[in-house]
């Protein structure tokens, strides 16, 4: 469904992207990873159509650079911001969207009942909150039906529970046999809603595939900061014992334990098990750039 | 043509809303009225040639100040607030977007034109008989190809300039070298370059202001000391039909030539 071909973007000295090359099968879901400028946008946008670029992007076969108006009939778009004309209401831009786009006005108030915004209709989109605008831009994106949908950062901006419906409308799609392509700096929802990943740093990619194996290899560790009833020298080796954790580390009255997400409950619940009472914890989740720091440092090791 | 139709439609709907559509048809038509009552209050059977002669001169002032702003503002303003990325990354190309744009502005100008120079004329014609409609008549359609023309070089400075602001003081500035400083130093420098024929012939044809100023005046009353040394000399060396139609073929190109420049500027373009 999409194809991208070493897609190089320069601005003036600065490499936005560097080479990049990818493939996108239907049903497929990929999550585009970094940090704040490090590619993901101008990545998507270039599959869009909207920067010129070197190489090449192509759509169900169709070559973006040579026949944008083509292949963008064929992509769903959710910008990062997105920005739409804020003297319109939201039935009259889902009217707008569905006159550029070739599809029936019934359509358009389809999508906007199905993201929930039927009870918004004559509002002005200037008027709307983030979550949203951010609703709406999706509506617009899943118009015409397109068998692939960019997402820019759809997460940015959205509670815990529309992130959780996010996740569901993404498993959805693909279901539906759509290629989804997607960028998010939070890593944890990753897992969730794609199967593989392309981890991107300055512009280069130095991490493509499965999601699974992007944990696994990056080592991503959460820290659990564990505030104990004057028993740390225990609880140390009943820690170790899981054989989940990382690092063991006191700091003041802390215990801070390195280990994956995923393995936060069994420390704790190894803890309860040794008569060790936790009077007090919190968690610090890894951050996407630790987790691009630690595939560096694994590609250097391996170079 | 469906994406073109749809931006021009908006285009004449945002015209509509912001109410400036209404404004300058208002202000047209005051204009036109006040003109035609400072006439001396004959607006008799030379009521009408005489307003038109007087409207030709506050025509080419008005008419291009507003569709070089508007024009301007089109391209411009949708970079400025990030609607534009989203425009393009629908199933749209450049060269749709800006004709739709420039349709939709174009229609909305002549719109504002015909409706304000419209009522005024229908008001003066309800107080006297009328004799003499068809010059005024052509001056409306003259002041719409104007439009036209003007509309076309600001779509070219809105893709051309990187925000708002500096497409509209672009805009500011192509009305002040367009018809304040042309006539002068066109003619200065065409002299000084050459003073042959085709030079001034050139200059006349280079600014679609002056092009519409010098057909109005063929229309209405081809006097030699109205038409200016540009226009005598046209008339003299080529006679008033040949004369009209190079002045009309220039407004022509002057209401293409900008926007397929501009076309080719936006296609190359990152949004």
């Amino acid at each position: 469904m999409l194809t991208v071909r070493d897609a190089r973007k320069r601005y003036g000295t600065n490499a936005a992207l560097d080479g990049v090359s990818l493939e996108l099968g239907k049903g497929s879901v990929l999550a585009v990873i970094g940090a704040n400028g490090a590619g993901k946008t101008t990545l998507l946008k270039c599959i869009i159509g909207l920067l010129k670029f070197e190489g090449q992007v192509l759509i169900d076969g169709i070559d973006v650079a040579r026949k944008g108006k083509q292949a963008r009939r064929l992509i769903g778009y959710v910008p990062q911001q997105p920005a739409l004309h804020g003297d319109l209401s939201v039935r009259e831009t889902g009217m707008f969207y569905a006159d550029l786009k070739g599809v029936s006005h019934e359509r358009a108030r389809e999508v906007v009942e199905w993201v929930g915004l039927a009870d918004h209709t004559e509002k002005r989109t200037d008027a709307l909150s983030g979550g949203m605008r951010q609703r709406l831009a999706l509506a617009l994106a899943l118009l015409a039906d397109p068998p692939l949908l960019v997402l820019d950062e759809p997460a940015s901006g959205l509670d815990v529970s529309a992130r959780l419906e996010l996740r569901r409308l993404v498993q959805d799609q693909r279901e539906l046999g759509k290629a989804i392509i997607l960028s998010t700096h939070w890593l944890e929802d990753v897992p969730y809603v794609a199967a593989s990943a392309l981890v991107l740093d300055q512009g280069k990619a130095v991490f493509q595939g499965p999601a699974k194996q992007l944990t696994a290899n990056a080592a991503v560790g959460s820290k659990l900061y564990l505030r104990l009833n004057g028993h740390s020298p225990d609880a140390v080796p009943v820690i170790r014992s899981t054989a989940v954790a990382g690092a063991v580390d006191q700091a003041g009255d802390w215990l801070v334990v390195t280990c994956r997400a995923e393995n936060k409950a069994q420390i704790v619940e190894a803890l309860f098990s040794a008569g060790i009472t936790i009077l007090d914890f919190r968690v610090e989740e890894a951050s996407v750039d630790e987790a691009v720091i630690d595939l560096q440092s694994v590609a250097g090791e391996g170079r | 043509m469906r994406a073109i139709r749809a931006i021009m439609w908006k285009e004449l709907r945002d015209a509509v809303r912001s109410r400036w559509l209404v404004g300058y048809a208002a202000a047209f038509a005051v204009v036109a009225l006040a003109l035609s009552q400072l006439q001396g209050g004959d607006i008799g059977s030379q009521g009408f040639n005489r307003t038109t002669a007087g409207l030709i001169n506050l025509c080419i002032l008005l008419v291009p100040l507003l569709s070089l702003v508007l024009g301007a503002a089109a391209i411009a303003g949708e970079r400025e607030r990030g609607t534009l990325a989203t425009l393009l990354s629908q199933p749209i190309s450049a060269a749709e977007l800006l004709a739709g744009k420039y349709l939709g502005l174009t229609i909305a100008v002549w719109s504002a034109i015909a409706l304000g120079f419209g009522a005024a004329g229908f008001l003066v014609a309800l107080f006297e008989p009328i004799t003499d409609v068809k010059h005024y008549l052509l001056f409306v359609l003259l002041s719409g190809a104007l439009a036209s023309a003007t509309l076309s070089i600001g779509m070219l400075i809105s893709v051309i300039a990187d925000s708002r602001v500096k497409a509209l003081s672009g805009a500011v500035l192509a009305w002040f070298l367009l018809v304040l400083v042309y006539d002068l130093g066109a003619i200065g420098l065409a002299l000084w370059i050459s003073s042959s024929g085709r030079t001034l012939l050139a200059v006349a044809l280079g600014n679609p202001v002056e092009a519409t100023r010098l057909l109005a005046v063929l229309s209405v009353e081809p006097d030699l000391q109205i038409l200016g040394p540009l226009g005598s000399y046209m008339v003299d060396r080529l006679g008033t039909a040949t004369s009209a139609v190079l002045l009309l073929l220039s407004l022509v190109a002057w209401s293409v030539a900008p926007l397929g420049i501009a076309v080719r500027i936006f296609q190359s373009q990152d949004s």
